[in-house]
């Protein structure tokens, strides 16, 4: 037992004198939240005073003055379309433009449906707010006017439309912002491969490049004290890593004064305590892969690149999530990564994890941390890994 | 003591390359024993065997009357071992690549505190004892290493190439290092390629080629054996001229 401390007492000071490499992870870690909380609300802020304020452009306005009136009581300022409004809509510089057909008044009187254009780029990412709000608008006017005919005519509005639909929105408050939530996950997950990463490779393939693990190995340490002393170093500094990142995020949403985007938000003390207990099988799980993929490795640089792999997956299997619109089916809990992605969203919408999924979630990252960490055992006994440097 | 006893090693996939075939030899307490043999002779191959690292085909090896097969763990606990491979951690200074390594050993608070300054001092290391190691000459690396290999006070020392890449006076500091601790009555065990190393310090010698001992005695009786006038033409004659044991 005292070999295990020895040796993870050694690689923390060891990785401490290192201060340029250190001071890079903490200072990455500690900036990633501010820099991207400020990035999203500043844009999401945009988004949404865009919507607030809707500058409709219109051609033919005197075709339609009822229209116009409802629209500019819906606080939409109207003004004339220009003659180009096409090309100005592809080159991105207009969102959308409302053509009242020349012959509407007449079609209206005739008692035919009356014409409007709504005419638009929907590829535009940033046009799709004016775009679902002139269409709302417009549909509303529908409605309004049909309401108002059926009752001219002596019939209730429900004869015309026998489906109303009411929909019911089960999002709390913190469910909206969902790219913010992702964010944060995304962060907390990706932190904990890269805070031991510099560490764990240093310390067995940097080891092994060094020509320092021979004499390591004719020590009466066993290959197992070892690689348990040196996951324990690099578990910790993992676990500093993670927790200066989601500090780093919960300092920004508390404290830093962002542009109001109407997002209710939950990342409290409490969330970053959940945040901490839902990554800890990640902590402790992924030093140990990291550490079995530089055992492996002759030379850092062999090392880093086999790595890369690693970090791919850890990085993809979030964004797939994300974009995966089906209910998640149930043994996703048990897989690493996935899983952790799975409860951190669910501590975000504010929902607290019960102890036992908690537990459930820890069982496959311990049951191969425990394999990974054998494997490097394993490694350093054989005789191969004493042949080249 | 070392006892050595028909010890083979082959390596490769079909077990084609014998680096060690069939040695057998022994070396006592208060002796240096010198490992003799040009590249490629087994050398590394058999301190590795010895220092537990690497477990022998055949035959058998003792240290210190301890089996360095079934007793492994307690034959580390007896042997110091300068490999090889003798990286130090450079972001860590001399002393605390030392303490590192009389740690691993099991030893602790002032007593390994006395053994490391007994270390630095005799090793004349106490200029840059307290300095990170990645500024250290070859020398200050080599003394280091030897160091961590003795912070444990070993009975057996074994000792592979340990004078490579050193200059002139790193080798005669080295050399007056090896007979103090003879002089303890440790066992000493030095392999080498160049023959002027093995002759000017060791009491007996064992040389190598091909992964089989080829003779063995001090040197007087490794001239008679030979019939060569000088040790140089003894080496050459003993291992055939084709070896080219290069100094």
């Amino acid at each position: 037992m005292h070999r295990i401390f020895t040796v993870a007492a050694k690689e923390i000071i060891d990785t401490l004198r290192d201060r340029r490499t250190m001071l890079v992870t903490l200072a990455t870690a500690a900036l990633a939240g501010p820099i991207f909380l400020v990035l999203i609300f500043n844009m999401m802020a945009q988004q949404s005073e865009r919507a607030r304020d809707l500058v409709l452009p219109v051609q033919g306005a005197e075709h339609a003055s009822a229209l116009i009136a409802f629209l500019e009581r819906e606080q939409v300022k109207v003004v004339p379309a220009p003659a180009d409004f096409e090309a100005r809509i592809r080159a991105g510089e207009l969102a959308v433009v409302l053509v009242v057909d020349p012959r509407f008044a007449d079609d209206v009187k005739a008692g035919k449906a009356g014409i409007v254009r709504l005419v638009h780029d929907r590829s535009r990412d940033r046009a799709r707010v004016s775009i679902d709000q002139a269409e709302a608008l417009l549909r509303a006017y529908n409605a309004q006017w049909g309401r108002m005919r059926l009752l001219l005519r002596g019939v209730a509005p429900e004869v015309g439309s026998p489906l109303e639909v009411r929909t019911v929105n089960l999002a709390t408050p913190q469910q909206s912002g969902a790219l913010v939530l992702f964010l944060v996950a995304y962060y907390g997950l990706f932190a904990s491969i890269m805070g031991g990463m510099a560490v764990a490779l240093d310390t067995t393939a940097g080891e092994r490049e060094r020509a320092s693990l021979e004499p390591l190995l004719t020590t009466p340490a066993s290959t197992l004290e070892l690689v348990t002393g040196k996951w324990l170093a690099t578990t910790l500094f993992n676990g500093i890593v993670v927790a200066v990142t989601l500090a780093g995020f919960w300092a920004t949403l508390s404290f830093a004064p962002l542009p109001p985007v109407g997002i209710p938000f939950l990342f409290g003390a409490k969330e970053l305590g959940r945040f901490l207990a839902i990554l800890l099988p990640m902590i402790a799980l992924l030093p140990a892969i990291l550490l079995w993929v530089g055992a492996r490795a002759r030379t850092y640089k062999e090392a880093q690149a086999n790595v890369s792999v690693l970090l791919f997956v850890v990085a993809l299997v979030p964004a797939i999530q994300l974009f995966a619109q089906r209910r998640e089916p149930d043994w996703i809990a048990l897989v690493p990564v996935s899983g952790q992605y799975a409860l951190l969203n669910r501590a975000l919408r504010g929902e607290a994890i019960p102890l036992l999924e908690l537990a459930v979630s820890w069982a496959v990252p311990v049951g191969l941390a425990v394999l990974a960490l054998a494997g490097v055992a394993r490694l350093w006994s054989r005789e191969s890994v004493l042949a080249g440097k | 003591m070392i006892a050595v006893d028909g010890l083979s090693k082959s390596f490769g996939k079909r077990r084609e390359v014998r680096a060690v075939d069939g040695v057998t030899f022994a070396a006592a307490d208060g002796e240096i024993t010198g490992l003799l043999g040009p590249n490629g002779a087994g050398k590394t191959t058999l301190l590795r065997m010895l220092a537990t690292l690497v477990v022998p085909d055949a035959g058998r090896a003792n240290v210190a009357g301890l089996d360095v097969v079934a007793d492994r763990r307690a034959v580390r606990r007896r042997i110091g071992v300068l490999s090889d491979a003798r990286g130090l951690y450079p972001r860590l200074t001399a002393r605390e690549n030392i303490r590192y390594f009389g740690r691993l050993h099991g030893l602790a608070g002032a007593a390994l505190e006395r053994r490391v300054d007994t270390l630095v001092d005799a090793l004349g290391l106490a200029a840059v004892a307290d300095r990170p190691a990645q500024g250290y000459s070859q020398g200050e690396r080599m003394k280091t290493a030897i160091a961590r290999a003795l912070v444990h006070d070993p009975d057996t020392i074994l000792l592979d190439e340990p004078t490579n890449g050193l200059d002139i006076m790193s080798v005669r500091a080295l050399r007056e290092q090896l007979k103090a601790l003879r002089a303890q009555g440790k066992c000493l065990l030095f392999s080498s390629h160049v023959m002027q190393e093995v002759a000017a310090l060791c009491d007996r010698i064992v040389i190598l080629g091909r992964g089989r001992v080829v003779a063995a005695g001090t040197a007087a009786e490794l001239l008679a054996q030979s019939g060569a006038a000088t040790l140089e033409d003894a080496f050459v004659g003993l291992l055939g001229s084709g070896e080219g044991l290069a100094a």
